[in-house]
């Protein structure tokens, strides 16, 4: 192998054209502006916001999560503006739902949590204009109410939850215990009233107006269920708030 | 015309007398077997050395070291700038490339015994050199001013300020105040265009004197011992015999490999592009991924994979030990055997070190120690380990993301690796067991016994217990089984019984 000046001359020339042909723009070393850093305030998408900040619980289109969808069309439909934006803003208190608001230590500024909520509303009123739901048609019952009487909780228990949740609530075959005080003590009556109308089908569980094939369950049934399942909680005769009243840990 | 050209040749030639600086230097001769793939390395290091001057000083037009600005000029270079990008690579590229040829030089000059007598003087400016180059690496990588040169700062200054009396001055004039911030960052820029540069020049102008003073090791054989007494008569022996001028004859293989090599640098360059900047140094956010650059990984994965408090000898004692070994080589084993296949400790050392710095190296890369920050929130378990569990696993599922387990345990792979997949968790621990691990926590692990009411708890370990395949049974004991927790749970147990599992029933 013998290398002479003429050959440094080729490969310089060979480096030069490399960097000249290639146009350079379209190589892949190219830092893209997908991978530039966003500061997390500025995240104005809903996707991104919701992806990273509730889709590990609630789940979204693609995901299923441990807890409600809160994209669940009968949920949305339901949940009024502000009563979602307090939600999010302050979490639940006693549960695993944390604050998002900077004031409750969470990490989202107030226009972000704007962006989830209209987002969230945006969804509801398009799911009822198309019309293709169930839930424009019908006269939904409210989003909250008081829990109603235990022992006619009972009785609708009985009629529309037992097929699945077994005789006494103690679990059967197609779905487990809704009485274990460790759960009961672990969400709110409003959670339970919400799945109640809102169901979770990803898992199976029909909303209010499918347990009795053309028999939706009444506002007063639902509110009764969730009274009788309320008083399942360790401590229940003492307090019957809205949120479960034994619950130690404060969210986050 | 060419008399004029001439007559202006001799006239510079009388002044400059450059025939005989010529002769002196790139016309030296050297022994003929010297031009081998092997001394290649060298030249290799150099022409790094001068990649970086020549990148760096472009940078350096656009680059403001300023902890506000820094970090904004970075991003001009990688999106605005024409080719701006290209510039931050091949500064990136040249650096990793400068290190891992210097690697080899040294490796090099080790096994064929370049070090012994004469050449002591050599070895130690070379030894400086890889010093300053490292510094010159880790001072470039703060320059980015991103979570890992934080990183890298604050391992640094913690360096620093264990050494004995100097350390905490050091630091102080290292950081330039007790924070991290844009006066440390003007001290390191300072240190990486001016004092280190400068240096590096000098040393470099230093060991070529020496190269070129006591001529380039020739070829080591077997049996051919060095001795003080004969070693220099024996040498220029040999350059009388095989003796040839290093440019032209010689220097063909350097040219070919310094070719590649900036082949090598520009293509990395071009293909794989410049390092971050990546989330802005923020001393109030949490550094949760900084990891530094390629010389410095292995480190980084000693300080991972060592126990708690092993730092001081990682970070200090290890490092001067290391580095006086280095210095002192040429008097360790000043005479001798210097090829390499009757020198089997070399031979053993050199592997040893490339394997130790490899795997921990590979380690670094692969290794996700860093907990992943956003998984408790943003990343949802995959479906087949919702789906079929009972409401109170379902809100131990919850618990398990709420508690952030996840941004330590992957479920189906996901998820951090700080600690061990969670997966399978079933069959290999039982319901007492996951119960005692959540509360007290164990290795690595915190503790999370205050932090989890007894009824979170309860749900967390109903949940975990449900995480085995359909058809491997979980851990004895761990289905359906609650037993009351230990003294740390004041509140009353659970009623066995009450948890319901599929199935079961
Ligand atoms: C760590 C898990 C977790 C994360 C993350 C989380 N949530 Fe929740 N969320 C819960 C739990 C648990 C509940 C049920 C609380 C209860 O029992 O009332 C809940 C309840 C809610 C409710 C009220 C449901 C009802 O019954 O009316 C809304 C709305 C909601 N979450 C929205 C969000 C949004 C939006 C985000 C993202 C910004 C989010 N959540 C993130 C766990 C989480
Ligand atoms: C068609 C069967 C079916 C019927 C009828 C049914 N459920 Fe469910 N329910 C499920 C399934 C499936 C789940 C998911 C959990 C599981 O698999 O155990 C579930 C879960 C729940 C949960 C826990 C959800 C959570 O996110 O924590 C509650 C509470 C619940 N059901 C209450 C009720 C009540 C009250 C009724 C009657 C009004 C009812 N269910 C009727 C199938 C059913
Ligand atoms: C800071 C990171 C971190 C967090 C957060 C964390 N863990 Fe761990 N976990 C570890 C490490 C590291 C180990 C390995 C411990 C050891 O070496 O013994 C571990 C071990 C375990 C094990 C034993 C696994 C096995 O196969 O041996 C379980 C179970 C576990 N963790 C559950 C949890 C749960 C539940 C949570 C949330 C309440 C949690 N971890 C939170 C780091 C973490």
């Amino acid at each position: 192998m013998n290398f002479s000046w003429p050959s440094i001359l080729l490969y310089t020339c060979c480096a030069g054209s490399l960097l000249a042909i290639s146009g350079c723009d379209q190589l892949p070393g190219k830092p893209k502006e997908s991978d530039r850093w966003i500061a997390p305030d500025a995240i104005k998408d809903f996707k991104q916001l919701f992806g990273t900040n509730c889709s590990a619980c609630h789940g979204d289109d693609a995901a299923i999560g441990p807890s409600l969808s809160v994209q669940n069309p009968f949920y949305l439909a339901i949940v009024p503006k502000d009563v979602l934006k307090k939600l999010i803003a302050e979490g639940v208190k006693g549960t695993a739902m944390p604050g998002f608001a900077k004031a409750n230590g969470g990490d989202l500024a107030d226009e972000q949590i704007d962006i989830l909520v209209n987002n969230l509303a945006g969804k509801a009123a398009t799911q009822q204009t198309s019309g293709s739901g169930k839930t424009s048609s019908e006269n939904l019952p409210p989003y909250s109410a008081s829990p109603g009487d235990t022992d006619r909780g009972s009785e609708a228990y009985n009629q529309y939850c037992a097929g699945c949740h077994g005789q006494a609530g103690n679990g059967g075959k197609k779905a487990g215990s809704i009485v274990d005080p460790d759960y009961l003590h672990l969400v709110s009556d409003q959670y339970l009233r919400s799945i109640i109308i809102a169901g979770r089908p990803e898992l199976g569980m029909p909303n209010y107006q499918e347990f009795v094939k053309n028999h939706p369950m009444s506002p007063e049934d639902i509110a009764n269920v969730v009274a009788w399942l309320a008083s399942h909680r360790h401590g229940a005769s003492e307090a019957n708030a809205a949120v479960s009243p034994t619950a130690t840990v404060s969210s986050q | 015309m060419m008399s004029t050209l001439r007559t202006v040749a001799l006239w510079l030639e009388r002044r400059l007398h450059l025939t005989k600086l010529w002769n002196q230097t790139a016309g030296h001769p050297v022994p003929a077997s010297t031009g081998s793939w092997f001394y290649t390395f060298g030249s290799m290091t150099l022409t790094c050395f001068c990649i970086q001057i020549l990148t760096g000083i472009f940078l350096a037009m656009s680059y403001v070291p300023s902890a506000a600005e820094s970090y904004h000029s970075l991003e001009l270079l990688n999106y605005s700038i024409p080719l701006g990008w290209v510039l931050r690579g091949i500064h990136y590229w040249g650096s990793t490339c400068m290190v891992i040829v210097m690697m080899l030089h040294m490796t090099q000059v080790f096994l064929w015994g370049a070090y012994k007598y004469p050449r002591e003087l050599t070895w130690i400016s070379g030894c400086i050199l890889l010093f300053v180059t490292l510094g010159l690496a880790f001072s470039g990588q703060v320059m980015r001013f991103d979570t890992d040169a934080y990183w890298g700062v604050g391992i640094g200054a913690s360096v620093a300020g264990r050494i004995p009396i100097i350390g905490e001055a050091l630091v102080h004039i290292l950081l330039g105040g007790p924070i991290i911030g844009s006066d440390a960052l003007s001290r390191f820029f300072s240190l990486h265009v001016f004092i280190l540069p400068g240096a590096l020049l000098a040393f470099v102008s230093l060991h070529l004197r020496l190269v070129l003073g006591k001529g380039i090791n020739e070829q080591p054989k077997p049996g051919v011992l060095v001795k003080r007494e004969t070693y220099d008569k024996h040498y220029s022996e040999i350059i009388k015999r095989e003796g040839v001028p290093f440019v032209p004859a010689a220097i063909n293989k350097d040219i070919v490999a310094n070719g590649i090599l900036i082949l090598v640098i520009v293509g990395l360059a071009l293909f794989v592009g410049p390092n971050g900047p990546g989330t802005p140094a923020d001393p109030t956010i949490q550094i949760a991924d900084a990891k530094p650059d390629t010389p410095f990984l292995w480190l980084f994965a000693c300080a991972a994979l060592l126990p708690n408090g092993s730092e001081p000898w990682l970070f200090f004692v290890f490092p001067l030990v290391a580095s006086l070994l280095l210095f002192l080589l040429p008097f360790i084993t000043n005479e001798g055997e210097k090829h390499w296949r009757r020198r089997p400790v070399a031979v053993a050392i050199v592997i040893l070190s490339y394997l130790g710095i490899g795997l921990l190296t590979y380690e670094a890369i692969t290794g996700p120690w860093s907990p992943q920050m956003d998984a408790w929130s943003g990343l949802p378990i995959k479906a087949e380990y919702v789906k079929g569990r009972t409401p109170l696993e379902l809100q131990g599922a919850v618990v398990f993301q709420d508690m952030q387990c996840r941004n330590c345990h992957a479920i189906a792979g996901e998820g951090g690796h700080r600690g061990p997949d969670l997966t399978q968790v079933a069959t290999r621990m039982t319901n007492p067991q996951l119960v005692r691990q959540v509360i007290q926590g164990g290795g690595n692990m915190p503790a999370f016994g205050k932090n989890l009411s007894p009824e979170q708890t309860r749900a967390l370990v109903a949940y975990l217990c449900s995480l085995h395949p359909p058809n491997v049974p979980p851990a004895r004991e761990a289905v359906g089984v609650l037993k009351p927790i230990g003294e740390t749970q004041p509140t009353p147990s659970p009623t066995p019984g009450n948890v319901a599992v599929r199935g079961e029933k």
